[in-house]
């Protein structure tokens, strides 16, 4: 009844339920911890508390802190709850309360999450408790403060699939029929010399020497020469381009606007005006200049006639979020499970979104003017895309929102660091797993039932205030009073169905199996319908 | 079937064809064709040829050329132009692509450009200038635009004043469904004697209208309500003419008794059973008392006999549904904002404080104040065992609204085709609403209000939130909610089954149509779909997500019947502590202390609370947490951000907010493709051989399905006519133009008769 922070969507919980249950089964069973743990997770400390369970008042429980997380287990009889939050999620912690402090769980600690809810606990006043909880979480939650490693590097998990492997840019590029007479590949890159926050293999104008492209670079923001996203042709690329700036607001904007979604969404969801309290904060609207933008990309790529340039001031926020969504809509490739995931790593990871600034990774300046929700509104506008086309994308809601959740676990290397130069200095790919690792290996979790696979359609969605959504299930997914149907009904009974044809067909083949050994036999008389009848109707 | 023949006597008024006009449709073979379909007893009132339709609110380069036409059921647009861009065609056998019954038009603008004038009209209109725009605005949220540009000015203009003056009728009798009925009457009593038209196919059969004895005797026994009986008294309406000649009262209650409680009530209209639960608790609706000296007694003693109905003899819970809903003004006022909202004001102006403005139109909010009413009325009937009395001052709007999806909500039966048309013939058309009123069909009434819309909305949430209860579809309530719109059917034309009996014999006799035994006439009822719609595309009302009774599953590898949880009503909460703790805090404790680190908490419900509010809360809460029983109560979730906007129904004309490739409907497409491809294998496997897989299956056996799974060749992906207003199309139905128009009540008059158009066009 009251687990609410353990809603189904949270992706942390459902990726422990095998060690859940082999723990019920008394197998792993060890009385001082049931604590689930991932290999090389260690476990640092415990201590009773009260959680303040914003929607279900206090609830006492003995909450244990680890490398990688923070794991509260109800005390009390009555109540199932089980909060499992990774410290990454963790932007900021809070000390609550003084010595002086009266009134009962008026001292204790308030943790702020990344992913849009506070945590709350109220501890003992004796006892230096709280001092030895703060001190551990500050210490873990933001090891590039204290020279620890992240917990990506010390995670042993083992996959039978690596993620790494996921995108090769070679090869994609030759999906793409590039290099062609248009384009060529580039190593101008190859040590990040030109460009440290670009890839080392670029695809670049056929007619731009490597001369051309240093000298381009000296002018450019960061020497980020322009580059091809996704491989639109054109006879004379910068003479067709056409140059349009989009009317798309600034990082800061968009952080201030996501506050206010979590103001109206958490704890409370704002009733009596959900839908005014809704425009003020703006974010839709974002979204919608989002969209908008990568659709009038999209449109000018295929219409054939321009390539795009897609500009920002250091090209990799805005430039991501349209090259990425504009992707999506024109090529369908993109649409599956391993194409997204190429697109993620191609047009955000190697292109240089500088993620360990835009989420700050293990780093305590929660106040930090560089931190953005920028890839969370790409995810977000990917979502809408899905909700306006159901059949058209491989994977479903969960898969969008475990990418979410581990942007921000720092289980797996794939979001770490600003720019490739990076990730390769500090070997990420040998040294951390790939969050691709996780999916790809129990890839039908994040399948979409309803996906129908259309080679060639482009998909232009309506980029209007009248079909865009806040994300529900995402959003609001702490709250167990909005909580959306788990399973969904419909893909319930798609599901419901594909088991029955299944069935159905299995019959069929064993009628068959039999009728074609009476038909073999020439002794047997002809197959008589009364012999069939009763065994096939027994069932209906 | 268009000819030039003198008008029909009883419309002597009709005005010939000019000659102009003649002499074009002679000298232009190809307009020659162009003949309008009319209906039995449909007759064309004037036409005009050469007529621009626009299709693009933009650009005239999609505009189509024909004529238009006015008949006494419709304006029709006939053309041999294809209809450009469009790529799906829901078809409605009674009426053109181009057609609007004369029942749907709200308002009609005309333009003259060069003169910079314009006019709304009404009937009885003078028109100073020859238009050379015509724009109808439709009750169904449509907006068609005609151009005059090459058209005879005179016959033009003549069309205008046609249509202003026939669909704006100054009396119930001149509606079309009665010259409809009429001519079927004469025609079958010229070939044989008895019955012109069942009520209906077969489907309307099915349907119980409510309108016998026995209708109501069996509802009562299928709800297995003890303590209630059908009583006669009201036959002939001689108690009362706004309520069915057949009720359901508390067995306790003598005839005698009621005839003497009924003058106290508003309209006569005594209390009457709608349902019972299977625990006994009832679902009753009155009126007002009127009386304020008997208000107590009478009170008492129907409390007294439906406590005496009840099994546990339980009290009676009375919601006064004035005090609590919004009214039917309010109604009306949200939805003229609506419309305004969603086609009249330009696209991209409103996109800015869409959320905003959506909000302002509060119809959202009422939506979920019925929805959240009538739950908590569930919540009563079923977890308090209360019988519930809804009362209403003349209890024949917000009751039909609460007592309908109450119903909808506990009972699955309702939520079956046949079992929602037999609760919408019994708490709408028999119970009095006033469909007459509230549609305004004879535009004159201050009484319009779109409460059976609200109604179909309420619904749509339903359907939206669990869809595998619910057999029929989205596309059917649209369809159902444009069915009002068409004045055919006797379902929707009156105020009350007595209106329909005095209205129809009137006219009976002044036609000299011999009605025998029949009370009225028959008129065909919008349950019989096959008059609108082919078998196939009727399968579009069945909802593919559906889990009925029968529907089979696997379970632990065998095929049985969807299992269903034994009638489990409230079991959980049988005998629970009003106090209970389980998990949930009371209020007392989730109040912050001071210095407290509790966040500033409200409940779920704003409003300060009595127990009896917590236990509800708690019930609701209880019943969010366990899986739908698809066969069981279903409740609504309410917060804002589940009760949404019904997008098919007021986006299915607008243009830009129509997803191509996209929306549910392409999920509706692939689930059906795979429940077709079950049937046919069920199919398949009753057939005594089970032989292989017949190739021509799909062939053999009509489908339930509208999209069928096709053979192992065919292309698998999504159809290219699926969009978002699938099956409806948004191509030339909504012609925006910005204009200011005039409310149409300034227009109105009292002439029972029609005025020559004639007449009016020569009156300068």
């Amino acid at each position: 009844m009251a687990s609410a922070p353990t809603s189904k969507y949270n992706s942390h919980s459902l990726e422990n339920e095998s060690i859940k249950r082999t723990s019920r089964d008394g197998v792993n069973r060890d009385v001082g911890e049931p604590l689930p743990r991932l290999p090389g997770e260690i476990r640092i400390t415990d201590k009773e508390v009260i959680y303040i369970c914003p929607f279900n008042g206090p609830i006492k429980g003995r909450v244990y802190i680890t490398n990688y997380r923070l794991y509260l287990r109800s005390l009390e009889t009555d109540s199932a709850l089980i909060l499992d939050v990774p410290l990454g999620v963790i932007s900021r912690i809070e000390k609550m309360g003084g010595a002086t402090s009266r009134g009962e769980n008026s001292y204790g600690l308030d943790i702020t999450c990344k992913d849009l809810r506070n945590l709350r606990f109220a501890l003992k006043q004796e006892g230096h408790s709280r001092r030895d909880m703060f001190e551990i979480l500050t210490r873990y939650a933001f090891p590039l403060a204290h020279s620890l490693p992240i917990f990506a590097f010390l995670n042993e998990e083992k996959f039978n699939v690596d993620g790494w492997t996921v995108y090769n840019p070679v090869e994609e590029y030759r999906r793409q029929g590039l290099p062609n007479h248009h384009w060529r590949i580039t190593f101008i890159n190859k040590c990040y010399k030109l460009c440290d926050t670009y890839p080392a293999l670029l695809v670049v104008p056929y007619r731009a020497s490597d001369e051309d492209l240093r000298r381009v670079a000296t002018f450019r923001s960061r020497n980020r020469i322009p580059a091809t996203g996704g491989g639109y042709e054109s006879d004379d690329v910068y003479h067709n381009a056409e140059l349009f700036f989009l009317d798309i607001h600034n990082i800061h904007v968009m952080r201030e606007s996501l506050k206010k979604v979590k103001d109206i969404v958490y704890p409370n969801v704002e009733e009596s005006h959900w839908l005014s309290s809704l425009e003020s904060t703006h974010w839709l609207e974002h979204i919608k200049l989002v969209l908008t933008g990568a659709i009038q990309v999209a449109d000018k790529v295929s219409s054939g006639k321009s390539s795009v340039v897609v500009h920002c001031s250091d090209g990799w926020d805005r430039t991501a979020q349209l090259t990425s969504l504009a992707m999506l809509m024109l090529d369908s490739f993109y649409r599956s499970i391993e194409g997204f995931e190429i697109l993620v790593q191609k047009e955000w990871i190697s292109f240089g979104h500088k993620f360990a600034s835009r989420i700050g990774h293990g780093d305590k300046n929660h106040a930090d003017a560089d931190r953005s929700p920028i890839f969370l509104q790409f995810i977000d506008c990917v979502w809408q895309m899905s909700k306006q086309f159901p059949t058209a994308f491989e994977f479903n809601e969960r898969f969008l929102i475990t990418i979410l959740d581990h942007l921000y676990s720092c289980r797996f290397g794939t979001f770490l660091y600003n720019c490739e130069s990076a990730r390769e200095k500090q070997k990420v790919t040998e040294r951390t797993v790939s969050l691709w690792s996780l999916i790809n290996s129990n890839k039908d979790k994040f399948k979409n039932p309803f996906y129908t696979k259309e080679i060639n359609r482009v998909l232009y969605p309506v980029a209007s205030m009248r079909h865009l959504e806040l994300w529900v299930n995402y959003y609001i997914r702490w709250n167990p009073r909005i909580k959306q149907q788990q399973p969904n009904p419909v893909e319930q009974r798609y599901m419901e169905l594909l088991a029955l044809r299944d069935e159905y067909i299995k019959r069929l083949d064993e009628l068959q199996l039999a009728n074609s050994a009476k038909l073999s036999d020439p002794s047997a008389s002809p197959s008589s319908p009364s012999q069939m009848m009763p065994h096939v109707q027994t069932h209906f | 079937m268009f000819s030039l023949k003198p008008p029909r006597p009883t419309f002597r008024s009709y005005l010939l064809p000019p000659p102009q006009t003649d002499d074009k449709i002679n000298s232009e073979p190809k307009i020659k064709k162009l003949e309008p379909v009319l209906l039995p007893g449909e007759i064309v009132v004037n036409e005009v040829n050469f007529v621009r339709k626009c299709i693009a609110s933009d650009t005239s380069q999609y505009d189509l050329w024909g004529k238009l036409i006015c008949s006494n059921f419709k304006i029709s647009f006939i053309t041999d132009d294809p209809m450009p861009l469009q790529k799906f065609h829901y078809r409605n056998l009674l009426l053109g692509e181009h057609d609007v019954p004369l029942t749907c038009i709200e308002q009609i603008v005309t333009l003259n450009d060069h003169k910079r004038k314009q006019k709304v009209l009404g009937p009885n209109q003078k028109l100073k200038f020859n238009p050379t725009e015509l724009i109808i605005y439709c009750k169904d949220f449509r907006i068609v635009r005609f151009r005059f540009d090459e058209s005879g000015p005179e016959s033009a203009k003549k069309v205008c004043l046609a249509i202003a003056h026939y669909s704006q009728p100054t009396d119930l009798q001149l509606l079309f469904a009665f010259e409809y009925v009429g001519k079927k009457y004469h025609n079958s009593a010229s070939k044989a004697n008895g019955a012109p038209l069942g009520a209906g196919g077969s489907s309307s059969q099915k349907t119980p209208l409510f309108e016998t004895y026995s209708d109501w005797d069996r509802e009562v026994k299928r709800t297995g309500a003890l303590g209630w009986r059908v009583c006669s008294i009201n036959e002939g309406y001689m108690i009362s003419t706004c309520l069915p000649e057949y009720f359901v009262v508390p067995s306790s209650l003598a005839d005698q008794d009621l005839k003497v409680f009924s003058h106290s009530f508003v309209g006569r209209r005594m209390p009457f059973w709608c349902w019972s639960h299977s625990n006994g608790s009832a679902l009753v609706r009155t009126a007002l008392i009127r009386d304020v000296l008997q208000q107590r007694k009478i009170e008492q003693r129907i409390c007294n006999a439906i406590t005496k109905s009840h099994p546990q003899r339980s009290d009676v819970y009375k919601s006064d549904l004035d005090k609590t809903l919004p009214n039917i003004q309010d109604i009306q006022v949200a939805f003229v904002k609506l419309k305004q909202l969603c086609v009249n004001e330009p696209f991209e102006e409103t996109e800015e404080k869409w959320l905003s403005s959506l909000e302002n139109t509060r119809w959202l909010e009422y939506v979920r104040a019925f929805l959240k009413h009538a739950a908590e009325l569930v919540y009563v009937l079923e977890s308090k065992r209360l019988s519930v009395v809804l009362q209403e001052e003349e209890g024949r709007d917000l009751s039909c609204i609460i007592a309908s999806l109450v119903q909808v909500m506990l009972d699955p039966y309702f939520r079956t085709i046949t079992g929602f048309q037999s609760l919408i013939q019994k708490e709408w058309v028999m119970a009095g609403y006033p469909f007459l009123d509230r549609c305004n069909h004879l535009k004159r009434s201050e009484k319009e209000a779109p409460v059976f819309l609200l109604f179909l909305d309420t619904t749509w949430q339903l359907l939206e939130q669990c869809p595998a209860a619910f057999e029929f579809s989205e596309t059917y309530l649209a369809v159902l909610h444009d069915s009002t719109r068409v004045a055919l059917f006797g379902t929707f034309l009156f105020n009350s089954p007595h209106q329909r009996v005095q209205q129809s014999t009137e006219f009976a006799i002044s036609k000299n149509i011999q009605l025998g035994d029949e009370k009225g006439l028959k008129f065909p009822s919008v349950w019989d779909w096959s008059l609108q719609f082919t078998p196939k595309d009727r399968t579009l009302f069945h909802n593919p997500f559906y889990i009925g009774k029968n529907t089979p599953c696997v379970q632990n590898g065998s095929v049985k019947s969807f299992k269903r949880p034994k009638k489990s009503y409230s079991s959980t909460l049988r005998g629970m502590p009003a106090s209970l703790k389980n998990g949930i805090i009371s209020e007392e404790e989730l109040r912050p202390r001071r210095n407290s680190l509790i966040l500033q908490v409200k409940p779920a419900s704003l409003e300060p609370r009595d127990s009896q509010d917590w236990d509800a809360e708690q019930f609701f809460r209880e019943w969010a947490s366990r899986p739908a029983d698809l066969h069981g109560t279903i409740l609504p979730h309410l917060s804002g951000a589940h009760i949404k906007l019904w997008k098919l129904c007021y986006f299915r004309w607008v243009p830009e907010a129509q997803i191509q490739h996209g929306g549910f409907i392409t999920v509706f497409h692939k689930l059906s493709l795979l429940a077709d491809e079950v049937d046919v294998l069920s199919r398949a496997l009753r057939q005594p051989r089970g032989g292989p897989m017949p190739a021509s299956g799909p062939e053999l056996a009509p489908s339930r399905l509208y999209f069928r799974a096709c053979g192992p060749h065919d292309a698998p992906g999504t159809p290219d006519f699926l969009s978002s207003s699938f099956p409806f199309s948004p191509v030339g139905n909504l012609c925006r133009r910005s204009i200011s128009g005039t409310p149409l009540s300034k227009f109105l008059s009292g002439a029972k008769i029609w005025l020559s158009t004639e007449t009016l066009a020569n009156e300068d």
